[in-house]
Parts: structure tokens; C-alpha cells; sequence
């Protein structure tokens, strides 16, 4: 596979490879929304009480995927806006929320492959799934046309895949077989940072014959991880249908919901980045309190808090009170306070550039102390070709800036900026410090936006030529 | 340095919108960011960035002219101190004017320009007309393109162009023998004109079938430009400008190669004939002389005037290296690198015109 771009960044506070049980909360306080889902759909009455792996609300826009309860507890709606707060949490024998006439039922209208399925999905299996084009989730019942299994987390610092495979081999490997059990002979391509290692002959000699499975080598570099890179690598078409893509942790919870019938929700979580005192890996539920990690790990009140990686995570509000269930790490980040002295002509021991324009080029890989700082004034573009150099996608991004500032919309779709995966390296090695990722995203938003209407309009001019075409019929009816 | 900040806060409420000197205002952010890098934060992904800024860039560029700059001193003496000295005061002026007057604040590209505009003068020009050239290039070459980073020319080259072409008996005369003594001419001020005879560059003498020394142009004992003459100094800050990858090898590469490829071709294919034997000397003296090696690795590699494309780049380094070629050894012209960096300036937004265009036609197959 030939790879484009891509850097790595070597940042200080990398989790280490401990996976640390947190203690049991009181209550929960569960986010209605995360990246792709937004739970509309509430299943319960404020009071309820609910058991584990009960379905609490679900989200009708993404093939109805549930919020799962992680714990039992008692249901409160109205304690926080946008959360489901469940209190009195306690631990005991989850069980499936899946009835057995409903299982009946569902094996009558889609057969014993349509169980899996549904199983899947409301045991909260599927929302691990991603359709590697668009990111969405994927439509429980369709077939890809390949699947994608990534062990690798290479944006810092998410959940890696060695952690999340941990003495988890088996659980691993009949995952695999599972999913192999959903397609026909659709491929399914294994990502792995190193195909010849123990790790990777072990499971080459579980599934043989099970699944059929191609492994992959592809250099640790960020975001060669990245689903849509990954499938376009593959010479997978975008319109040959969905390819369905899915971490580590996505196959453990198939293989969880599968085999023991069991509902996931534990998940592990990474928290690193600087401002945590003992950045490591932490098992977590939806819901678990922010607040109590704070307690545990972020010893600056005032560092930044962000909901997944230091390139493409969001910045977690204070009004968020829980991990969502698409967390996949959290990043601490201090806030630039202090003012540079005369820092263009620092020498630059200890800070890392694209360029060698400091002395650290001369010294061996280093991890950096990164603030939020944007290090430099906005400039126009001095054409430095550093985003294009970094660029994964293969795409120009300094002249898709330049098209959308002088409003050529048409040229910036021509020059494929809907091929753009949202890394962020360009906006980072910027020199001029122009914010590339925001306005390719929100020139991706307008053109999608413009299509759409397009369509719309289409459609209402077939209708409206629809609608003619009967009333001439009927008055042509009439007049005979 | 609290104490600097304190300053700078209390000061910045007459420089703000509604005060009293708001007019001033780019001039006193340029001073204020040049001090304190502004305390600004990422909103949101990526919420790091890298260290590097325009301002670092361009501070490299500057650092990697050092050696020139000392040759230049070393060889020419005091008197190109004070032809940096006027060319920053007067290059400001125009910059600092028109961003007053545009409301934008003033961009670091000009110190670039400042710092190698004197390098590319005869070291005996008048002052005046360093101080008419600078204000000449930043005015017509850059600011009228509408600043840092629109310009298709190089500002520094458009003085120069604009001096030899308005002036050329002045610039003619203004070439000056280098001092041949161990100290220097660190102490010296050289006076107009005296021995302009003597002073002339080798391109000039060459034409005339006299071939100096290898060794004295590479060492930079010799007549011409300010900053060009000694080759040794200049491929030490050149090969620091590539590392720092602040120029682009490729240029570089493609200019000196097509030149070495081209004077050796017409060597060979007897084309032309010098006085010095052999193909690898006359190819050797030629890429010392004048301002090829300046020219390569700091005026094409300009970020803003070449092409943005890597592609772009290798025939924009061919076309100005055979293009200098050309005018060397078949004009009237002595020197061409100035033509023909200019000329590759106009052609590069062409060139990537045509990269672009391929590479677009190729992405759009990609799905």
C-alpha cells in the first residue's frame, strides 16, 4: 500500500500501557449526544427504574441505535438537560434486553443471520461500526463490500489497540470469526502495525479457515489510520457500496454481544496529554462523571479538556457531566497563559517543528510540551507547500485556500476537497497559521449543502411535472 | 521582562481603535509582536500547532545570509553597513506606510528584502539610489500586488532591475576591487569611483578573454555584487536555508543543474570557447562567477515568486538556470541571473497553472 503525507507528532503525556479499573460511581450522567449520535428517541418515564443493558433512549436518525443503561439504577430525566441521569447506580447481573418473543419474531422476519444483527445493535455492539467513507454509522442490515479491521490508534493519544487486545486474543480472533459469519465472501482486510510479529502469527493460526482474513502492514504514521485513507489504499470504491470499518474494541464487542449475549458498554478510555499527572488507560461506562476523573487524574484547573485526540477531538464543555459512548480518550492540554519573549529567535531546544528551524533537529525524538498556543500571527499564505507535503488525502490544501478566499466554490470541488479526512496536520504546519481544517470542513458543509438543494429542487420539479401531467389527464378526461 | 510588557500595555490604549495615534497602529503591533509573540489560542481541532511562523521563516532566511553578509563587510567594508542601514530605512518607510494606510499590520517579509537587496548591489552604488532602488522594489514589485505573499516578483530583484536599467553607467561604475589584505577592508570606507577600471567583475573581464582564479571566486576576493562574490560563504548559508527546509532543494537543484548540464553542453558541442582548457574548469569558474550561486539559493528559492508545485519547481529552476545560461554567453549582457530570475517569476504562476491542471485531472478520477 503507498502512502501520502502524514506526521507524526510527538507530544508528552502518553498513556501508559496500564489499564486502570475505576471505581464504581454513584450515578451516571449520560450525554444525549456524542460525535455521530444524537439519542432523541426516550424509551423510559423519569423515575423508572432500569437494569443493566436496558435500552434508554435510542437515535432514530441513525438506524435507531440505543443508549445502552451500564449499571442499574433509577432513571432521572429532568436532573441536567441533555442527560440521562441514572441514580442509585448498582451493580448487578446484567442481562440482555432482548425478549424472547422478540427474538422469535425477528428470527421469523429475517432469519438466523438477521438475529445476529439485531443483536449487534441493541446490545450496543454496533455503534463500534463505521461506514470508512463518510464515517456514519453503517446500516446494520446491508452488506459491505469489505470490511476494515484497524488494531491501530495512531492520532495521540486515543485508545491504542495493543491495550485494548490485552489477554483478549480469543475473544479477538472468534470476533473475527463472527463478523466473517455476517458477510458471504466479502473481504476482510485486518490493519496491523506489524504482520510477522508473534502477535500477529498467533491470530493468523486461530482463524485459518475460520475467516477470511488479509493482513495488512502500514507504517505508524498519523493518519494512515484513518478508515477513508485506509479504504482508498485498498482501491475500494466509494460507490461500489459501504465498507464497513471497525476498531479492536469493535470486534471484542462483537464477539461480547455474540457469544454471552451480553450488552457493551464498558469501554476503555485513554487520558493523557499534559496537565494529567499519571496519563494512563482507564475502564469506563457512558456516563461515568467527569467531574470524578478530574479528581483522579487533572491536577490543572485550568487546562483544556478535550473529548478525543489532540488533532480532531472536540473540546469537552463544562456543562457535559459524563463520558459519551463514543469516547475514545480524553486529552488534557494547558492553556497558553504567558507571553513569548522575543520567541522567533529562541533557539529551540526543546520544541519539535516540521521544519528544522530550530536546534532541535540536531537532537534525537523528544516529547514535546505543548500548550494551546497558536504560536505566531495570522499571515496570508507564503505558498511554503508544507500542508500538501503533510496532506494524506493528496489533495492541495493551499489552493483550496486560495479558491474559497477569492469564492470559487466551483474550483475548490473540482480540486476535490470532498477527498479531505479532517486530520488537521495542515492547519498544524502552518507557518501562517491559517486554519485549513476549518475552512476545507466548512467548504465540504457548503457544497454537500448545495447539492442537497440541487436534489431538492430536482425533486420538486418532478413532482410539480408529476402533478401537470395529471391534471392535464384529468382535464383531458373531462373534456371527453 | 515584565517590566517591557507593562510598557506595552499601558501604551496600547492610544494605539487602539478610538485612540489618539490609531493611525500608528500597525507600526506599534509590529513592534509589540516583535517583543511579546501574541498570547493567541487554538479554538479548537487541532488544538496544537506547530512552533513555526512566519516571523521564524523569515529569521532563518536572515540568519542563513550571515556569512555573506560578513564576506561582504570583510571584502567591501564599512560602507555596505551603510548601505543595509539605508536600505532597511528606506524599505520600511514604503512598507510601514502602506500598511498604516491598508489598516494591516506589517509583515516580516520585508526584512528578508531589506537584508538582501544590498547584497545584490555593486558595493560603491550612491546611497541614494540604494535608498531609490529598495523603495522602487517594495513599492512596485510587492506592495502594488498587494503585499507579503501576492507579489509575482521578487521586490529585491525589481530594485535591482529597476537601478541597472535607470542607472547603467552608475552601476557600471560601481564595481569595486575587493581588498586583497588579511584585515580586510573592515576598517575602510571606499570611495566613489576611484579605480572603477580595476574593479571589474570577471563576467565583465571574461568577455574581454581573461579568466581569474577558481580559488579567488570561491574564496570571494574578487569584483562584484556585495554579497555574491564569495561562493564558499554562500553555498555554507545556502546548504543551511535547505536544511532548514525553508528553501526547496528542488529548485536549487534543477537551476545549478541545468546550468552546470547547459555551459558544459555548449562547451563540449563548441558552441563557445574560453581562454581557460578542459570542459570541468570553464563549467566550475562560470558557476562561481556572479550571482548564479546567490541567485539559486536565495532569490528562486523565494517561496511567494516560485512555483507552489514540486513539479512546477524543477522547470522553473531549468528554465532560470539555462536561461542565465543563455544571456551569459550569447548577449550583450555580462550577467543575466537578475533577467532571468525575473523572467522565471513571470513564467511560474504559468507553471502551476499546468501542474495544477494535471494533478487536478488525475485527483478527479480518484474516488
Amino acid at each position: 500500500m503507498k502512502f501520502k503525507g502524514g506526521y507524526n507528532i510527538l507530544l508528552k503525556g502518553r498513556p501508559a500501557s496500564t489499564v486502570k479499573a475505576m471505581p464504581e460511581p454513584k450515578s451516571l450522567y449520560l450525554p444525549l449526544y456524542s460525535e455521530r449520535f444524537t439519542f432523541t428517541d426516550i424509551r423510559v418515564k423519569d423515575g423508572q427504574k432500569v437494569s443493566g443493558g436496558d435500552i434508554l433512549a435510542t437515535d432514530p436518525n441513525n438506524h435507531a441505535v440505543p443508549l445502552l443503561a451500564p449499571r442499574a439504577g433509577k432513571v432521572s430525566l429532568k436532573a441536567i438537560e441533555n442527560h440521562i441521569v441514572l441514580e442509585d447506580v448498582a451493580r448487578l447481573e446484567e442481562h440482555a434486553d432482548i425478549a424472547e418473543k422478540e427474538l422469535q419474531h425477528v428470527e421469523r422476519e429475517m432469519g438466523a443471520a438477521g438475529i445476529k444483527r439485531y443483536k449487534l445493535l441493541s446490545l450496543g455492539a454496533w455503534q463500534f461500526f463505521y461506514d470508512a467513507f463518510t464515517g456514519a454509522l453503517p446500516d446494520p442490515l446491508g452488506t459491505p463490500q469489505a470490511v476494515i479491521v484497524s488494531t491501530l490508534s495512531l492520532e495521540p493519544f486515543l485508545t491504542r489497540g495493543d491495550i485494548q487486545l490485552h489477554k483478549r486474543l480469543l475473544n479477538f480472533t472468534r470476533g473475527l470469526e463472527h463478523l466473517q459469519s455476517l458477510l458471504e465472501y466479502q473481504p476482510i482486510y485486518m490493519v496491523m502495525p506489524n504482520i510477522s510479529s508473534e502477535f500477529a502469527n498467533l491470530i493468523r493460526n486461530q482463524i485459518r479457515g475460520y475467516a477470511l482474513v488479509k493482513m495488512l502492514e502500514i507504517p505508524l504514521k498519523y493518519p494512515y489510520d484513518h478508515f477513508a485513507i485506509l479504504a482508498r489504499r485498498l482501491n475500494l470504491k466509494a460507490d461500489g457500496g459501504s465498507v464497513w470499518a471497525v476498531r479492536s474494541e469493535g470486534v471484542l464487542a462483537v464477539d461480547r454481544a455474540l457469544t454471552l449475549t451480553k450488552p457493551c458498554t464498558v469501554r476503555i478510555v485513554s487520558i493523557g496529554g499534559i496537565g494529567v499527572n499519571m496519563p494512563t488507560h482507564m475502564k469506563v461506562m457512558p456516563g461515568y462523571p467527569i467531574q470524578k476523573i478530574k479528581e483522579n487524574y487533572i491536577f490543572e484547573p485550568a487546562a483544556r479538556v478535550i473529548n478525543g485526540g489532540i488533532l480532531t477531538g472536540r473540546i469537552l464543555e463544562a456543562d457535559t457531566l459524563g463520558v459519551d459512548t463514543e469516547c475514545r480518550g480524553i486529552t488534557v492540554l494547558r492553556e497558553l497563559h504567558e507571553r513569548e519573549f522575543l520567541g522567533f529567535i529562541r533557539p529551540g531546544w526543546s520544541r519539535h517543528s516540521y521544519a528544522n528551524c530550530y536546534l532541535s533537529s540536531l537532537r534525537k525524538k523528544f516529547e514535546e510540551k505543548y500548550t494551546t498556543g497558536v504560536r505566531g500571527e495570522l499571515r496570508p499564505c507564503i505558498s511554503c507547500n508544507f500542508c500538501e507535503e503533510v496532506c494524506p488525502a493528496g489533495i492541495m490544501p493551499h489552493l483550496i485556500h486560495k479558491y474559497l478566499y477569492a469564492d470559487l466554490i466551483e474550483e475548490a470541488e473540482q480540486a476535490r476537497v470532498d477527498l479531505c479526512v479532517e486530520c488537521g496536520l495542515c492547519s498544524y504546519v502552518c507557518p501562517s497559521k491559517i486554519d485549513l481544517r476549518k475552512q476545507l470542513i466548512e467548504a465540504k458543509a457548503l457544497i454537500a449543502k448545495e447539492k442537497e438543494e440541487i436534489r431538492q429542487e430536482q425533486l420538486r420539479q418532478k413532482e410539480l411535472q408529476k402533478q401537470q401531467e395529471e391534471a392535464r389527464k384529468l382535464s383531458e378526461e373531462k373534456a371527453q | 521582562m515584565k517590566w517591557l510588557l507593562k510598557i506595552i500595555d499601558a501604551a496600547r490604549p492610544a494605539f487602539e481603535e478610538g485612540g489618539k495615534l490609531q493611525f500608528f497602529n500597525p507600526v506599534f503591533e509590529a513592534l509589540e509582536h516583535a517583543f511579546f509573540a501574541p498570547s493567541t489560542r487554538t479554538i479548537g481541532a487541532p488544538h496544537i500547532r506547530d512552533p513555526l511562523d512566519v516571523k521564524r521563516v523569515m529569521s532563518m532566511v536572515i540568519i542563513s545570509v550571515i556569512p555573506c553578509v560578513l564576506a561582504a563587510f570583510y571584502f567591501f567594508g564599512l560602507r555596505f553597513i551603510a548601505m543595509i542601514v539605508v536600505t532597511y530605512a528606506a524599505g520600511l518607510a514604503v512598507e510601514a506606510t502602506f500598511s498604516m494606510v491598508r489598516k494591516e499590520s506589517i509583515n516580516e517579509g520585508f526584512f528578508v528584502t531589506g537584508i538582501l537587496f544590498p547584497l545584490i548591489l555593486p558595493p560603491n552604488l550612491p546611497l541614494w539610489m540604494v535608498a531609490l532602488g529598495v523603495a522602487f522594489g517594495v513599492f512596485i514589485g510587492k506592495e502594488l500586488f498587494g503585499g507579503t505573499g501576492r507579489n509575482v516578483f521578487n521586490p529585491a530583484l525589481v530594485g535591482r532591475c529597476f537601478l541597472s536599467l535607470a542607472y547603467p553607467k552608475t552601476m557600471a561604475a560601481s564595481w569595486v576591487e575587493p581588498s586583497h589584505e588579511l584585515a580586510g577592508s573592515l576598517t575602510r570606507w571606499i570611495s566613489p569611483s576611484l579605480d572603477a577600471v580595476s574593479g571589474a567583475t570577471p563576467l565583465a573581464l571574461a568577455k574581454q578573454g581573461e579568466m581569474g582564479s577558481v580559488a579567488h571566486q570561491f574564496m570571494g576576493s574578487v569584483s562584484g555584487s556585495a554579497g555574491e562574490t564569495s561562493a564558499a560563504f554562500i553555498i555554507l548559508g545556502g546548504v543551511f536555508l535547505l536544511f532548514t527546509r525553508v528553501a526547496n532543494w528542488r529548485t536549487v537543484a534543477s537551476m545549478l543543474g541545468s546550468f552546470v548540464v547547459l555551459t558544459g553542453a555548449l562547451i563540449i558541442g563548441g558552441a563557445v570557447t574560453y581562454p581557460m582548457p578542459g570542459v570541468f574548469g570553464p563549467v566550475m569558474w562560470h558557476l562561481f562567477a556572479g550571482g548564479i550561486l546567490f541567485g539559486a539559493f536565495y532569490m528562486a528559492t523565494d517561496p511567494v515568486t516560485s512555483p507552489i508545485t514540486n513539479a512546477g519547481k524543477w522547470f522553473y529552476g531549468i528554465i532560470i538556470g539555462s536561461t542565465t545560461v543563455l544571456i551569459r554567453n550569447f548577449t550583450g549582457y555580462v550577467e543575466g541571473v537578475t533577467f532571468a530570475i525575473l523572467l522565471g517569476n513571470i513564467v511560474a504562476p504559468i507553471l502551476d497553472e499546468i501542474v495544477i491542471g494535471i494533478r487536478l485531472r488525475r485527483l478527479r478520477n480518484e474516488r
